[in-house]
């Protein structure tokens, strides 16, 4: 292999592997902080939490409904 | 309902939570961050066409054998769909605001939404005037049927043709529905079902009311 | 088939013998014209082609909701029951479409010629346009036609005319608008065969919907 075409295959390489690599390692930008901080968990908890409190709420709201539904007499009587 | 579809849906919400915050999102220009957007205002669509086209399968089986019940059903799914989409058109906004810089912008799919909106409020218009019962019944069932068919090519068919502002169309940056990153894919279909069922669940709740109602009044005429 | 033919030659000598009903549509259209005109009289060169296009599909729009909410809500409660034992209820609605779609027709063109008249012609494709008018008129006539039954059996009809028929029409609306931008700017044919097709499409659906749909609203 000479000299010209060593220089010729590392230009190709430089234009097709290295140049998109380089390009897409440019940074977005993400909350990479608030990650590394750990203070994403405590978004999660709040979040967990109100869903959790919701849910509940939705439980106790189905029971009362039942406990209704056994209090009328069935349609048969 | 079946309990266990009502703790499924719970833990399917709670792991989007979780999962929806924590994973890795492919990093994006422009949505950035937001991109996790997509597991709370995706699937509150998807929960609406599904409420809606349950509404229509119970106005259809009304139709066919009337009863109060199947009417009762059909009023409860559309009344949950209409608050699913509510939300999601509210959320929508929000993430326009920050993506697209304001939040009406005039994209097909926005539009299309918010008159399948439309549609179930002219539903309940309708039922609002008619004052016999089995009349109204039977006029908002057709009225639904009716409504639901306009509404597939509104939906489904127009934003395809047209150039949308949302992914999957007319090359704009972002992701497309159908290349999800794989990661992305293992917290959205669990969301989308969560969700769903999250609406069946209000939905069955309210019918009950209803239909406790229903009894009740049936005594009282006794 | 017999029945249809009948049904349909009495809507049309009914219509034909109450010349104030067409009239006073022909009026309506003339004078939804003439505001047009009056409003933009001063400045003539401020209707670009996409302001024609929105004033002309919204007076075609709400001269055609007028029309054909008449269809059902101008009936005698006495009349339904006469056609109900002689007919079937599929005679009736197809007869009513058909009726319909004439005089949405009539009254689409009337209204381009009014508008040209008025205002100014900026259409230049103007064969295409015509099936456009048509197309649009066959997709607002077997939209409004059940509508308008399911409205006339309801309180406050007009109103609730207006708020049932606007988001089911409005996916016929959308199509048509953009393809009356293509006429007036002349595009290709070819660009525009996709929207028609799916136009079509549409209006297939919907009769369909209308003729399934039509016996349950009837029987009541």
């Amino acid at each position: 292999m000479n000299k010209k075409t060593t220089l010729i295959t590392l230009m190709l390489l430089l234009l097709f592997v290295i140049a998109p690599v380089w390009l897409m390692a440019q940074p977005i930008e993400m909350a990479d902080t608030l990650r590394s901080e750990g203070k994403i968990y405590v978004v999660v908890a709040i979040l967990v939490v109100i869903f959790a409190g919701l849910i509940g709420y939705l439980l106790l709201l189905d029971r009362k409904i039942t406990r209704i539904e056994k209090k009328l007499p069935s349609k048969k009587d | 309902m079946k309990t266990w579809l009502k703790v499924l849906a719970t833990l399917l919400l709670l792991y989007t939570i979780v999962a929806g915050f924590l994973f890795d999102v492919p990093r994006l220009n422009i949505v950035n961050e937001t991109i996790r957007a997509l597991y709370f205002h995706v699937p509150m669509w998807f929960g609406m066409v599904v409420l809606f086209l349950v509404s229509t399968v119970y106005s259809i089986q009304y139709l066919r054998s009337p009863s109060i019940e199947k009417d009762v059903y059909a009023v409860e799914f559309a009344n949950t769909g209409l608050l699913l989409g509510l939300l999601g058109i509210v959320t929508g906004m929000i993430w326009a605001n920050y993506t697209w810089g304001s939040p009406w912008h005039g994209d097909p799919k926005q539009n299309g939404a918010a008159i399948s909106l439309l549609v179930y409020l002219a539903y309940f218009v309708l039922r609002g005037s008619v004052e016999n019962e089995d009349q109204r019944a039977r006029l908002s069932a057709v009225y639904n049927i009716f409504a639901f068919a306009a509404m597939i090519p509104l939906i489904f068919v127009i934003p395809r043709m047209t150039s949308s502002m949302h992914p999957g169309s007319g090359g704009n940056p972002g992701f497309n529905m159908y290349d999800l990153d794989s990661k992305m894919r293992m917290v959205f279909y669990p969301a989308v079902a969560g969700w769903i069922l999250l609406g069946v669940w209000i939905a069955s709740l309210r019918i009950r009311v209803r239909l406790i109602d229903e009894k009740i009044q049936n005594l009282e005429n006794e | 088939m017999q029945n249809l033919n009948h049904l349909l030659f009495k809507e049309l000598t009914l219509e034909l013998r109450r010349k104030s009903v067409i009239s006073g549509l022909l009026l309506y259209l003339f004078s939804t014209a003439f505001i047009c005109y009056l409003t933009f009289s001063l400045r003539q060169n401020q209707i670009t082609p996409l302001v024609w296009s929105a004033l002309f599909w919204i007076t075609i729009l709400f001269t055609v909701i007028n029309t054909v909410a008449k269809s059902f809500i101008g009936e005698k409660k006495g009349r339904d029951i006469y056609y109900y034992s002689i007919t079937s209820p599929e005679a009736i609605i197809i007869s009513k479409v058909i009726y319909n779609f004439l005089l949405t027709l009539i009254l689409s063109f009337t209204g381009f010629i009014l508008f040209a008249l008025l205002l100014k012609n900026p259409i230049i494709d103007l064969g295409l346009f015509s099936l456009v008018l048509a197309l649009g008129a066959m997709g607002f006539s077997s939209s409004l036609t059940l509508l308008s039954g399911i409205a006339a059996k309801a309180n406050n009809s007009h109103i609730l005319m207006a708020v049932l028929s606007f988001p089911i029409v409005i996916s016929v609306l959308l199509i048509v608008v953009k393809v009356t931008k293509n006429c007036i700017d002349g595009l290709d044919r070819s660009v525009s065969t996709n929207d028609l097709v799916t136009l079509l499409a549409i209006n297939c659906l919907v009769t369909a919907a209308s003729y399934l749909l039509f016996p349950y609203i009837w029987r009541s």
